[in-house]
């Protein structure tokens, strides 16, 4: 009885699979139809029409212009040790700043630990989502307005600019965590600031420290453009070079921001081996 | 008298060893590195030259700017027919940019997963650094150096972003394939099967579905970044800001920010739906 049940339960399924494949292979090709279609209008809308193409000229002249950047300028190296320096530091400081912003904005929008869910979620979701979505160079330009020029914008843009992702991640990490650990803290009589800091806190922090460390690199890469608004740094050097037209300087700055960006991954790396 | 003594004495000398976190060395070293770390921010605030008596005043300031300058947002300029044609030239250069870097990516992916690679020795590294420096330049840079080679429009703006998404979605899709099951891969490889016959029938149905998600992801990223790589001439809505900008037209400015916020907040919500649909599928 049981098998014969199965047997048309089976029987009914491969008709519906068979429909259903069809179905499925019918869709499918419409969508990929309709992506077709998008990938040539934006092709041609953007690359055909939109193109300088008598101002790029031939190939030969297109390679030739590239081919300027080939080539390293030797002489600006010892310039560029203090705006790495510079670099690496706002992008240290910057975290540090995003972490401590992000406390406030995990809090709130975490949904579990949230304290007044109706008013206080949609705050925590809204900064996360405010800073991630405005660009690190259009932070820095608002930071520069209200600052002033100097390091201190870039550091203010960087931090806010990495909350989003932390608290996102963060508040993720928060809201997977098991309740055992809360409610035996609970049951000591802990209130409910202590059970954040040893019951909740001491299961998240390893993916946390991750989450800190992976933003960190990203950080890097960030604070070496933030001198093109005038926040200080390599980025700065990269604009007086591309203003300068010394082609070989852009490349000598760009190796350099390579390389800070490898020794920062190189940190992370051994930094999350050794807390994890 | 004396057996309660007797009894206690050993708790006593247990117990006037406080309990700690950390035992001998560890407790040094760890207090060192929290040392360093103050002596390291120190220093950087120091070196920075961050005027700190700046940031007392700040929030009193910025709030006075946001309100005298930034707040009525002029929405009659972002209603212009102009600006709705950047934002459709916006969205097309992230829709390219994001394809030909998953296009991009895919090679680049299968090169620089350790496990698939084609050749331990050559191709893996090479391929590493080009994703790595792929990455680690920013999209700005990338912009500049294109619209410096190329002639401002569009075609720098898409060129840019490629080379950013290669980047970003090359270390996804690496990852992701050097945590595929090696089994299916090996019974394909064992009968018979070439280099692209394997990654065809082997890796490539284990890791559809994570594809399709990072190729979700990507966009999204992609069209973030679109919306400033105009700033330096590549085309799309970042010109009008950077235009605003310079000219300090800032109520032009918020509206430009709300206008470019709320594009973000569609786009997040429509791939956080894609994303959906495309793990139900799993």
């Amino acid at each position: 009885m049981k098998s014969d049940q199965l047997l048309t339960k089976t029987a009914i399924n491969v008709d519906d699979i068979l429909v259903k494949r069809n179905r499925d292979k019918v869709s499918h090709s419409i969508f990929f139809m309709v992506i077709m279609a998008l990938v040539l209008w934006s092709v041609n809308v953007t690359i055909i029409e939109d193109t300088d193409w008598e101002r790029m000229g031939s190939l030969g002249e297109v390679l030739a212009s590239a081919g300027r950047f080939i080539g390293v300028d030797f002489s600006l190296i010892p310039n560029l040790l203090e705006p790495a320096i510079e670099t690496f530091m706002i992008s240290c400081l910057g975290t540090l700043l995003g972490v401590i912003i992000c406390i406030p904005a995990t809090w709130f929008g975490a949904l579990n630990i949230t304290p007044f869910k109706p008013i206080t979620y949609p705050i925590g979701r809204f900064m996360m989502t405010i800073s991630r979505s405005i660009h690190e160079i259009v932070w820095a330009l608002f930071f520069v307005a209200v600052l002033g020029l100097g390091a201190l914008p870039g550091i203010f843009a960087i931090g806010v600019r990495s909350v989003g992702f932390i608290a996102k991640m963060s508040a993720e990490a928060i809201e997977d965590i098991k309740l055992g650990p809360i409610e035996a803290i609970r049951a000591t009589g802990a209130n409910r600031f202590q059970v954040l800091l040893y019951a909740i806190l001491p299961q998240v922090i390893p993916q946390v420290i991750g989450v800190i460390l992976f933003e960190w690199e990203i950080n890097i890469r960030r604070s070496a453009i933030l001198g093109l608004v005038g926040a200080g740094g390599l980025g700065l050097v990269f604009f007086r070079q591309m203003n300068t037209y010394n082609y070989h300087g852009v490349t000598t700055v760009i190796l350099a921001i390579l390389v800070i960006i490898i020794f920062g991954e190189i940190v992370s790396h051994f930094s999350r081996k050794r807390m994890i | 008298m004396d057996s309660i003594n007797k009894r206690t004495s050993p708790i006593n000398s247990i117990s006037h060893t406080k309990w700690k976190r950390l035992k001998y060395p560890d407790s040094y070293i760890s207090y060192c590195l929290w040392l360093s770390a103050l002596v390291f921010i120190a220093f950087s605030i120091e070196y920075l030259n961050i005027p700190l008596n700046r940031l007392l005043g700040m929030m009193g300031r910025m709030g006075e700017i946001l309100t005298n300058r930034y707040y009525p947002p002029d929405i009659e300029y972002i209603m212009d027919l102009d600006y709705a044609k950047s934002i459709l030239e916006t969205i097309q250069m992230a829709y390219l940019g994001a394809l030909f870097g998953l296009v991009a990516t895919v090679p680049l992916g299968w090169f620089s997963s350790f496990n698939m690679t084609p050749s331990r020795r050559y191709v893996y590294p090479i391929a590493r650094l080009v994703t790595m420096s792929c990455r680690a330049v920013h999209e700005m840079i990338w912009a500049i150096l294109f619209v410096s080679i190329l002639g401002f429009g569009m075609f720098s703006g898409v060129l840019a972003l490629t080379f950013f998404c290669a980047g970003f979605a090359g270390k996804l899709l690496a990852d992701e394939i050097e945590a595929i099951d090696m089994n299916p891969v090996e019974a394909i490889r064992a009968s018979g099967a070439n280099l692209f016959q394997v990654m065809i029938y082997g890796v490539f149905p284990q890791i559809r579905v994570a594809f399709t998600g990072i190729a979700i992801y990507t966009w999204d990223v992609a069209f973030r970044a679109a919306t400033v790589v105009g700033f330096f001439g590549a085309g799309g809505m970042g010109w009008y800001l950077k235009r605003n900008v310079l000219q300090i037209e800032t109520e032009r400015v918020t509206s430009i920010l709300l206008s470019i916020l709320v594009l973000v907040l569609i786009s997040e919500i429509l791939s956080a739906l894609a994303r959906d649909r495309v793990m139900r599928m799993k």
